[in-house]
């Protein structure tokens, strides 16, 4: 189930509009040649075609990588792609493609290959083409194992993706979630990681007791959450590839809300050891914590911001729960929000334009954001039970828990809101979704 | 003036002093004088002798005139003439009988008498030769001084006509000059006055070109104003036309142009396009790139996906702004 979200647009429209108009104006006398501004784009997703991929030797079961693909890309807000069954021809290679056709259905990039079986292995041959430029913008190939063909087709959408929009896909990224199934002492908490369009889930934690803020390593190895397996919230740090789990945080109290550091060495995270939740950093190597906050109010959920320059945090010092900005350890905390009376679970882009939260409103709670430089805010969700807002490493898309027929769902949306899709319904609740980094 | 500083010669002497008349007049009086002289050269008559002369002549009459008209009358009267005649001839006989009488007489007496008067004839012949050599010898005289002061009379004369000639060439040369003189006066006025209406019309006529020339710029500037005007009402409709088509060209741009994610609002592509007169697209250049290949090959694929961009219908608003124009792509609204 699909929740289409939009932002508030008008009032930058009518702006754009007197500008554009004023442009005109000075365009019309100011130079002997035209020049006209173009200052805005199609509101839409790009037409893209994915052939689907001729193949040679036998292919394993399940989807086709240019079915994936397909998917990714659409899956992204950012593409729509069209049907196989409305395509005028199905090549697979350049020569092939006659470009009159494609641009006749519209479309502005063609994706060919073919898959060729080796052994135990599948390798793609790809080109992406420019269909109103009638230029190939891209021509690669690209092998995998039999078993992961999943892994190739996210690759090549994230080729195709970086060739189209000059920026690194996250199709190849990973997720990680709780789920939360069964009753009474049926239930159980699962910490699992899959691929970004839900496929190839791994449990890496169950549990009898609530598994909370998984938060992943720079380097996307590591796993650190809170557990309270032990009856108390603890802090873990989990190596995915062995299995090997650290507690690194279990003082009296409150132990929550951990955050890595760019370098991955060290935590950010909220500890009540002292009597009241404030923020530590803490060495990964060394175990010491260093207090970061000292308020009598409530200060928790801290983030680091775009290149570890100042720690957002939540902290109700306020009346009630507003995002703050601390530029250095010490320093007298900024508040960033005003909007409403709860703004809470900060969590900054990686390009330093915007910080998302949950932000309630009307008594509901949706994602909204803040342009950092700017300071406007805008609400991204149009769902009214969102929380664990979380942001893609290329910036351009969320992913969050809400509310859904009594349960709760993940759902992507595009960081402006304008697109949005449903993770695979999973058993029970999903929450405390984390999208990894990219790793190369 | 030249020509007025010259004085004219005055010519208004009366008519008798004409040198014509004067000259006709002693032509006259020459001719007269001529005329005298040679009578006077003719020997002058002697007196015949009157015993010579004095013969008796009986008086014939007249011949009646005969009168065509009188015939009739003129018969009766000739009969009367007839019977008188005969009357008188009978009387003449008698008295020519007596008169033979007398006659012979008187000859005697007339042969004495003839011969006193030879005599006296004779003397009074030498007394007349003798005068008359006097006479002759005084005529002479008179005649060579007459001829002296004919010769001299003439020659003063001929003098004074010379002189007259002279004075009438002079005259002539004179009045001839003066004519001249007039006739060049008169020329000269005649060519000052054709001057001076030559000036006059090349004067009026650069007055009239002027005022031609004002005329004739009034109206360029009239209707050079009326052309700017005109030029700027299909200006300003060109502007109007161009800004429509303007419009519609960023529209169809704007919907056909998808920023890539990685735009920023910093990013510009500029891009040079070419049509044609139908709209579509003859080339399309990148002459300002964004620095972001993804944002300039979007801006590329834009330019380049309409197949037909909207142009007006008017050759020259298409001419003159779209024939050739550049494209800025310059997100300012980011998703």
């Amino acid at each position: 189930m699909t929740q289409k979200t939009s932002c508030h647009k008008t009032t930058v429209k009518m702006l754009l509009t007197g500008w554009l108009a004023a442009m005109m104006l000075s365009a019309g006398n100011a130079s002997a040649e035209l020049l006209i501004r173009i200052t805005e784009g199609a509101n839409s997703a790009i037409p893209v075609s994915v052939v689907p991929f001729a193949e040679s030797g036998a292919m394993p079961p399940g989807d086709k990588v240019s079915s994936i693909v397909q998917g990714d890309l659409t899956m992204s807000g950012e593409f729509r792609t069209l049907e196989p069954s409305k395509m005028l021809s199905l090549p697979s290679k350049g020569s092939d493609v006659y470009f009159r056709d494609w641009r006749m259905l519209g479309q502005r990039y063609v994706l060919v290959g073919e898959l060729t079986r080796s052994g135990d292995r599948v390798q793609a041959r790809y080109e992406l083409f420019d269909v109103n430029q009638e230029k190939r913008i891209l021509g690669e190939t690209a092998a995998a194992g039999v078993g992961s063909v999943r892994t190739l087709a996210h690759h090549i959408s994230d080729r195709i993706y970086e060739a189209i929009t000059g920026e690194p896909g996250v199709f190849s990224t990973k997720l990680a979630y709780v789920t939360v199934s069964g009753e009474g002492d049926q239930m159980r908490y699962r910490l699992q990681v899959s691929d970004v369009d839900g496929k190839r889930a791994k449990i890496r934690l169950e549990s009898r007791e609530p598994i909370l803020s998984p938060a992943w390593s720079p380097d996307g190895k590591k796993l650190a959450y809170v557990s309270f397996e032990t009856g108390k919230p603890a802090i873990y740090v989990h190596e995915l590839s062995s299995g090997q789990r650290d507690k690194v945080a279990d003082f009296s109290g409150l132990n929550s809300a951990p955050a890595w550091s760019e370098d991955g060495k060290s935590l950010l995270m909220t500890l009540s050891r002292d009597g009241n939740a404030e923020i530590y950093q803490m060495d990964l190597a060394s175990r010491k914590t260093t207090k970061l906050t000292n308020h009598w109010a409530i200060d928790t959920e801290p983030a680091w911001g775009y290149a570890n320059k100042g720690i957002y945090f939540t902290s109700d010092r306020s009346g009630g729960p507003q995002i703050y900005f601390m530029e250095r350890p010490g320093a007298e905390p900024r508040r960033i929000t005003f909007g409403s009376r709860y703004n809470a679970r900060p969590r900054p882009d990686n390009k330093g334009e915007y910080v998302y939260y949950v932000h309630q409103r009307d008594r509901a709670f949706h994602i909204a954001r803040t342009n950092l430089k700017t300071g406007d805010e805008s609400i991204i969700t149009r769902t009214e039970s969102d929380e664990s807002p979380s942001v893609s490493p290329n910036g351009r898309l969320l992913i969050y828990a809400t509310g859904q027929n009594g349960s709760s769902v993940l759902t992507v949306v595009s960081a402006d809101g304008g697109a949005a899709y449903s993770l695979p319904a999973a058993d029970g609740d999903v929450r405390e979704p984390a999208w990894g980094p990219i790793t190369r | 003036m030249i020509g007025h500083e010259r004085e004219t010669i005055s010519t208004d002497t009366p008519p008798w002093k004409s040198p014509v008349v004067l000259s006709v007049a002693l032509h006259v009086l020459l001719l007269v004088i001529a005329l005298a002289g040679w009578s006077w050269t003719n020997p002058v008559q002697e007196p015949e002798p009157r015993s010579i002369s004095a013969r008796l002549v009986s008086p014939e009459p007249k011949p009646s005139p005969v009168v065509d008209e009188q015939d009739q009358r003129d018969k009766e009267e000739e009969r009367r003439l007839q019977e008188e005649k005969e009357r008188q001839q009978a009387e003449a006989e008698r008295k020519r009988q007596q008169e033979e009488a007398r006659r012979k007489e008187a000859e005697e007496q007339a042969r004495k008498r003839e011969q006193e008067r030879k005599q006296q004839e004779a003397k009074a012949r030498e007394l007349a030769e003798q005068q008359a050599r006097e006479k002759e010898a005084a005529r002479q005289k008179a005649v060579a001084e007459a001829k002296e002061r004919a010769r001299q009379k003439a020659e003063q004369e001929q003098r004074a006509r010379e002189e007259a000639k002279r004075k009438a060439e002079e005259e002539q040369r004179r009045r001839e000059e003066a004519e001249r003189q007039r006739q060049e006066q008169q020329a000269r006025e005649e060519a000052e006055r054709k001057r001076k209406e030559a000036e006059r019309r090349l004067k009026e006529q650069q007055l009239e070109a002027l005022a031609e020339q004002a005329r004739q710029e009034r109206e360029a500037e009239a209707r050079r104003q009326q052309e700017a005007a005109a030029a700027r009402a299909r200006e300003a409709q060109m502007l109007s036309d161009s800004e429509k088509y303007q419009a519609l060209i960023r529209d169809r741009l704007s919907q056909a142009w998808y920023p890539p994610s990685s735009a920023t609002e910093n990013m510009v592509a500029r891009l040079q396009i070419t049509l044609l007169p139908t709209g579509e697209l003859a080339n399309v250049r990148l002459v300002s790139s964004s620095g972001n290949t993804a944002f300039d090959n979007s801006a590329l694929g834009a330019a380049r996906s309409l197949n037909r961009y909207p142009v007006p219908d008017d050759r020259d608003t298409f001419e003159r702004y779209f024939r050739q124009f550049t494209i800025e792509f310059n997100p300012q609204r980011l998703r």
